[in-house]
């Protein structure tokens, strides 16, 4: 044991020293958060719509008064079909439609509960998810003054149809895609790089023929890397919650125990990498090329998976990023509990193993 | 039992034959070189004899252990100094030397014996940064960190290469010194000059033991006669040399030209005279001079 | 003729003097030895007398070139040759000379000749096609200084030329070398080995930047009292 602590404050020693990439591994996170939460919360203002205004009813009329008053919207277009909705669409290049039902205000008086149809283009996800939010702020006031009117309380659905980019359903999809990649970065391409200086430099050599275990050799590279990462994705978190007001629905703990778990398999499959190059370049270019790309591209982050064809969405399944993305999501926004991930968990752990016990053959094999 | 016993081993890479059926006994306590030029193949041996790598045929024993099943307990027992230098550069000559310690399960005070010699001349720099201390200096961390576990056995892998003639000569000492606390060394250089400081060496050329014996035993067995002189316009004698019609071996040396000559010097020599003066070559007086280990290098392989 | 006259050069990083007033010269097809410890001043005099660094005072003409004033003219004339670097392993023989002839703007025609003639005269032209990597490593040591005199330098810059090569090629490199020098080549050679010095013609050893001794091998073995230049060193280091 005191071989691993030797090793673990080595380590440390390393990531001390070198000022630079620690900088860098604690800001770049920060700054990109940043940089995408207050791309996020951009206002705008005017933005141009139309209304399908099937009910034509007094309710219909005073909703649609209070949109238009708003000052985020400005109502460019009154289709009669849902076709002609879908020209105004690619004609005029509106950025929403609301359809408002035929039966609008029987169903808020009668029924107490009228559905509202929105359809987005979502071609700019943060453009479309503000005006969504507008939108339904919008509503949400409208009904309140409603109900204080004196009359029976009422509420309003609204169902929302995405145009263009279907699977985005929520900007906040940002987060767990920022912490996936620094957790990569972090945890797989600077344990890789490191381990593969030690063989550069031929410092490996000379910790082999010591009669130190291999496994403290291969855990002390991974858990200072580990720690490093957890730090900045605490740092992601609290920046998201704090800041830009994200939800986390479900448990804070299930979601740290999900980060571990998640950064435990990209660890692993650095130190596969760092087993099959040589030098801190093949290293890198090995985790960018092999790791880094596929979690950017498979992860469904960016690109919707289900879109893909047959063999990316195989492909996507080998790598961890996919099955970390989906159970992030499920906890944060979901709010999803132990025993709705535990799946996932399962597929992360196992994929670790398979990896570790790859490199655990490998750092030691003598030809 | 000899400390180290190589028998018949091979070793290939791809399609370069890195040692051909070597043969190679140490004895303890002595100072055991590996001479040859790079890519000899002395680094391939040295990574057979650290149980870093596994010979393709033959056997190896390290103090009565076989280097393949038993290598765990050779790497306990042995030190090893490699090649390039291949200790930390951002901790500190204090942080290697403890790091490497703990990983042989001691500590420096325990050992301080073996290396206090050394580890005196780095007392001053032990907050320094290897990666900033001076060639001789890192040579010596690297050696301390070697030793730190008393090894009984100590592998040095090209140790002078790229240090200065001062540390260099230093370095040789502190080794006869670690040899006389009874540790037995095997050097690999590729400096023929350094090979006197061994008490016995092996010449290795592309992967084969041309000859084992005591330095002076190899010097004393070169079979031909080395001549010097001195002379201007050695290139044009050098050019010259080409229509003399006996079996010799000539180069520059400084102002100074260098013949070997081998079979019946008695003749070969005034027949040398006899060529310069037809020529009509100044030159100074033909001395006879001591080989040194390159001429005998070079000779045994020409004999081959 | 002279092909090196340092006058007086000094180079000061701050307060650190790395070069401090050193005169010597050089003769044309002279093989001089430039010799001393780590960090004696050795690396900072040859790059300003290869025209990378400016001297803080004093001067150097290399080939008759001021290293002030000329310096991308010294770059034409100097030849550069080291033991760690020195070919391209994935490139053939024959497309590295050509590279490095090319850079030193050696017109096309006259290059191929000149490549084909220097080949020749080292016995490697069935080799010229083969990459690099694959020929021994005494032949590329040969072609690596075929190559840094394929412009025909007026100075060619050695960096321990021979150091761990095979005993016999390093004795036909050494001919090479001579060769080099009785065709009007200044070969100037930094070595930490003293067996390498004992090939030159005139050697300098440097320390804490000066140069403190100069002459021929001979001349400073008689000086010290010792027979080889090993001990010079050490004797004169310990002084």
């Amino acid at each position: 044991m005191k071989e691993l602590r030797m090793i673990l404050y080595k380590e440390l020693i390393h990531i001390v020293r070198d000022k630079i990439t620690l900088f860098l591994v604690l800001a770049i996170p920060i700054m990109l958060v940043l940089l995408f939460g207050f791309t996020i919360s951009t206002e705008i203002r005017n933005a141009q719509i139309a209304i399908l205004d099937q009910a034509k009813d007094g309710q219909s009329a005073s909703l649609i008064d209070k949109i238009s008053s708003s000052g985020y919207f400005q109502i460019v277009a009154y289709p009669e079909t849902e076709s002609e909705i879908d020209r105004d669409f690619k004609e005029i290049d509106i950025k929403l439609a609301l359809i408002i039902p035929p039966d609008f205000e029987h169903a808020l008086e009668k029924d107490k509960m009228a559905t509202l149809q929105v359809i987005n283009d979502v071609s700019d996800l943060n453009v479309a998810s503000i005006l969504n939010n507008y939108l339904l702020a919008i509503t949400h006031d409208y009904i309140n003054e409603y109900n204080n009117m004196g009359e029976e309380t009422g509420s309003v659905e609204i169902v929302t149809n995405m145009l263009y980019n279907p699977e985005s359903n929520s900007v906040y999809m940002f987060v767990p895609g920022i912490i996936t990649l620094i957790m990569i970065i972090v945890t797989a391409l600077m344990s890789s790089i490191t381990l593969a200086r030690e063989k550069e430099t031929g410092t490996m050599n000379m910790l082999l023929i010591t009669p130190v275990k291999k496994v403290y050799v291969i855990i002390g590279k991974v858990i200072p890397y580990m720690c490093l990462s957890l730090i900045s994705t605490i740092m992601i978190i609290v920046i998201s919650v704090f800041v830009f007001k994200m939800p986390v629905n479900g448990s804070i703990w299930l979601l740290l125990l999900l980060c571990i778990v998640f950064m435990f398999t990209a660890a692993s499959f650095g130190m596969m990498i760092s087993a099959i190059s040589k030098t801190q370049i093949d290293a890198m270019m090995v985790t960018m090329m092999g790791l880094f790309l596929p979690t950017v591209l498979l992860s469904g982050f960016l690109f919707p998976l289900d879109n893909m064809p047959m063999f990316f969405q195989v492909l996507a399944d080998v790598f961890p990023a996919k099955w970390f993305i989906i159970a992030i999501k499920d906890v944060m926004i979901k709010g999803s509990g132990f025993f709705d991930i535990w799946k996932y968990l399962g597929i992360l752990i196992l994929m670790a193993i398979i990896l570790i016990t790859i490199s655990l053959t490998n750092v030691d094999k003598r030809k | 039992m000899p400390e180290i016993a190589i028998q018949h081993i091979n070793k290939r890479f791809g399609k370069v034959q890195a040692l051909k059926d070597i043969n190679i006994t140490v004895e303890n306590g002595e100072v055991f070189g590996l001479v040859g030029p790079d890519g000899a193949g002395k680094s391939t041996m040295f990574n057979i004899l650290t149980t870093l790598l596994k010979p393709d045929s033959g056997e190896v024993e390290v103090l009565g252990m076989d280097v393949v099943k038993d290598y765990l307990q050779i790497r306990q027992v042995i030190g090893y100094l490699p090649g390039v230098f291949s200790l930390y550069p951002d901790l500190s000559v204090q942080e290697n030397l403890a790091f490497f310690a703990t990983m042989y399960k001691s500590s420096i005070l325990d050992n301080m014996s073996l290396i206090k010699p050394i580890w005196k001349q780095l007392v001053p720099f032990k907050d320094r940064p290897a990666g900033k201390l001076s060639g001789g200096m890192k040579q010596k961390l690297a050696l301390c960190c070697a030793l730190i576990h008393k090894p009984k056995l100590l592998f040095l892998d090209e140790p002078t290469t790229g240090v200065d003639p001062v540390s260099r000569r230093e370095f040789w000492d502190i080794l006869k010194d670690i040899q006389h606390k009874g540790v037995t060394v095997v050097v690999s250089t590729p400096y023929m000059d350094e090979a006197t400081r061994c008490d016995r060496i092996a010449l290795i050329q592309n992967g084969e033991i041309i000859k084992i014996d005591t330095p002076n035993k190899i010097i004393s067995n070169f079979r031909g006669h080395l001549f010097t002189m001195k002379t201007d316009d050695i290139f044009g004698l050098m050019q010259l040399m080409e229509q003399f019609e006996l079996r010799c071996n000539y180069y520059p040396y400084g102002e100074h030209f260098h013949i070997a000559f081998y079979d019946d010097v008695e003749k070969a020599l005034p027949a040398f005279e006899e060529f310069l003066q037809q020529h009509e070559r100044e030159h100074g007086e033909i001395k006879p001079i001591t080989p040194n280990i390159e001429d005998c290098f070079i000779e045994l392989i020409q004999m081959k | 003729m002279q092909s090196i006259v340092a006058k007086d050069l000094t180079k000061k990083f701050g307060d650190f003097t790395a070069v401090n007033h050193i005169n010597f010269e050089v003769e044309k097809g002279e093989i001089f030895g430039f010799l001393g410890a780590n960090g004696a001043g050795k690396t900072t005099a040859i790059k300003m007398m290869s025209g990378l660094l400016l001297p803080t005072s004093g001067d150097a003409l290399i080939g008759g070139y001021s290293i002030k004033t000329e310096s991308k003219q010294i770059k034409k004339h100097i030849g550069y040759m080291s033991q760690r670097f020195s070919l391209y392993n994935d490139l053939t023989v024959f497309e590295n000379m050509q590279l490095f002839g090319t850079v030193y703007g050696i017109p096309p025609k006259e290059l191929k000749q000149r490549i084909h003639d220097s080949l020749d005269h080292l016995d490697l032209l069935e080799q010229k096609n083969a990459l690099v990597a694959s020929i021994p490593l005494g032949w590329k040591q040969k072609l690596a200084f075929a190559t840094a005199i394929l412009h025909r330098p007026e100075i060619v810059f050695l960096d321990e030329p021979t150091s761990g090569v095979d005993p016999i090629v390093r004795r036909e490199f050494w001919k090479l070398i001579y060769r080099a020098a009785a065709q009007g080549i200044t070969i100037f050679v930094t070595t930490h080995y003293m067996d390498e010095a004992e090939y030159c013609h005139r050697i300098s050893i440097m320390s804490d930047g000066c140069l403190k001794l100069i002459g021929t091998p001979d001349e400073l073995k008689q000086q010290m009292g010792v027979n080889s230049i090993d001990e010079v060193f050490v004797k004169f280091v310990n002084r």
